[in-house]
């Protein structure tokens, strides 16, 4: 286990983010303390991806700032990784190849120590796409955590999986976080998910942070349990902004 | 069971060569009875009696060689120009800004068309051969490589950046092998325009090659060194398709679409 000061500290300031005429973001004030895994969630177009490609340095706000580690962030940030929605893996190179991706050769081991912790280092040898969809998510989160990022940012990479996969992923990168100490930043639409996973939900609405609430359940989190469904419920009604006494139409049904 | 399959394999290895070799069983048959007159078709036997001669002459081998130069030299210099400007152009707004609209214009122009000046410019020497085909080459590979750059995956390149991965190695391990399948296309499609011009070329202006063989045959009413020199035709078109497939299920065995080809 890492120390508890692996992760990285991350403060958003005010951050503003226009395209043309559009405001996508008006002023994001966050704070991210090191080793804690915060989940962020909106309806689609609310500006949450906008927000994780600033944190990453591959856009630059239109105002405001982002500090990690109380140093201003310019350009892409090393420590930094991003799990993507899609795997993104380099058809053209070998699993092992892409997990080992920007590292140098003599870090070969640490590629394949993550392999192994996704519990692919079997298809070390395999081309992408004889990988199922869940497989390559998994080889996309060895790549991540391979070169030991300090913050890991994850764009909804659980979004395009089944059910079982996904909760099976949900475990592995609770397990994997836990084991490394780093910061975690979960972007998904899927309230449950953010409840199971993380310290914190956090609600991004018009641009603006609308809701932040901690997670005080222990962990591993079980699902079926009354409260926990309840929170799932409360959260879910706040994002659909109904009034808290009416009935939960679009409630899902807890698993 | 094991021997049925292994025939199999060799009747479905056999049957693409049926048609050929029942056309030119019929075609022996028709001429050497006289109904095709030998002046307009000769007599397959005739044709590999003249390419028997022509080998133990040592003649045919010397106007191969001259050919397959010019073709390779061509090749390589217009397909070097036409890579380096299509990778520029691709990567490069500001080159493509500059240069696209000028190489756009000269594309136009078919290169064949050039032929009365080459002639002018080179004479019949060799440089106007191997221009003519590298004028030819050039452009289907520029315009491939530029396409096949133009059309990386936005999603793999955002990653590598993310990942790492900095302008050389960028290029190196994601941009270049996205547009390969791209170029390779335009190399094949490239080795077919090759051969035409050369043809074209050898045979309007030329004092050796395959085309000029053929040329010099016409003059003494020898058809089947005509002949000959068509079928070494097809013969150097479809090895150089077969080394391009060949160079595809090389370099793209990472793709699905190539695996069985």
């Amino acid at each position: 286990m890492e120390s508890p000061t692996f992760g990285t500290h991350l403060q958003i300031n005010g951050v503003e983010k226009h395209f043309g005429n559009q405001q996508v973001l008006r002023g994001i004030d966050l704070e991210v303390q090191p080793g804690e895994f915060v989940a962020i969630i909106g309806r689609s177009g609310c500006g949450k991806s906008t927000l994780l490609r600033l944190i990453a340095g591959l856009d630059e706000p239109t105002a405001g700032e982002i500090k990690a580690n109380s140093e201003l962030m310019k350009g892409l940030n090393p420590e930094v990784r991003i799990m993507f929605q899609d795997a993104r893996l380099l058809p053209w190179k070998r699993v092992i190849q892409n997990v080992a991706i920007g590292m140098k050769k003599e870090d070969l081991p640490k590629a394949e120590l993550a392999l192994k912790q996704v519990g692919l280092i079997d298809r070390a040898k395999e081309w992408p796409h004889v990988l199922s969809g869940g497989q390559k998510q998994r080889v996309a989160l060895a790549r991540a955590l391979a070169s030991k990022p300090r913050l890991l940012l994850l764009d909804e990479p659980l979004g395009a999986l089944d059910a079982l996969t996904r909760i099976e992923m949900q475990r592995l990168i609770e397990r994997l976080w836990k084991e490394q100490g780093f910061t975690a930043l979960l972007i998904t639409h899927d309230v449950e998910e953010a409840v199971a996973m993380a310290d914190r939900v956090v609600l991004i609405e018009d641009g603006k942070i609308a809701m932040d609430t901690p997670i005080k359940f222990p962990r591993p989190r079980q699902r079926g349990n009354a409260a926990f469904a309840a929170l799932v419920e409360k959260i879910l009604r706040r994002v659909m902004g109904e009034e808290e006494n009416t009935p939960a139409v679009y409630a899902r049904q807890s698993t | 069971m094991k021997k049925s399959l292994f025939s199999d394999q060799v009747k479905k290895q056999l049957i693409p060569w049926l048609l050929p070799i029942l056309i030119l069983i019929i075609w022996q048959l028709l001429s050497s009875k006289g109904i095709l007159s030998t002046k307009i078709l000769p007599v397959p036997s005739d044709v590999v009696m003249a390419g028997v001669e022509l080998i133990r002459s040592g003649e045919l081998f010397q106007h191969l060689l001259i050919s397959f130069k010019r073709a390779i030299i061509g090749f390589l210099i217009g397909g070097s120009i036409g890579l380096f400007l299509g990778l520029i152009n691709g990567l490069f707004p500001i080159a493509d800004r500059i240069f696209d609209t000028t190489i756009q214009m000269v594309r136009n122009i078919p290169h064949l068309a050039m032929i009365p000046l080459v002639i002018l410019w080179f004479g019949i020497g060799e440089e106007a051969k191997v221009f003519l085909v590298a004028a030819g080459v050039l452009f289907p590979i520029y315009v491939n490589t530029l396409h096949g750059i133009r059309s990386v995956d936005q999603g793999l390149i955002e990653m590598g950046r993310v990942y790492g991965l900095r302008s050389w190695l960028l290029f190196w391990q994601v941009v270049l092998p996205g547009a390969l399948p791209s170029i390779l296309v335009g190399v094949r499609y490239a080795l077919g325009i090759m051969w035409l011009t050369l043809i074209v070329a050898e045979t309007i202006s030329a004092d050796s090659g395959i085309g000029y063989m053929a040329m010099n045959a016409r003059e003494f009413m020898q058809t089947d060194v005509v002949l000959l020199s068509i079928l070494l035709y097809a013969l150097f078109g479809k090895i150089a398709d077969s080394m391009a497939k060949w160079l595809e299920r090389k370099c793209l065995n990472w793709n699905p679409n190539y695996q069985n080809l």
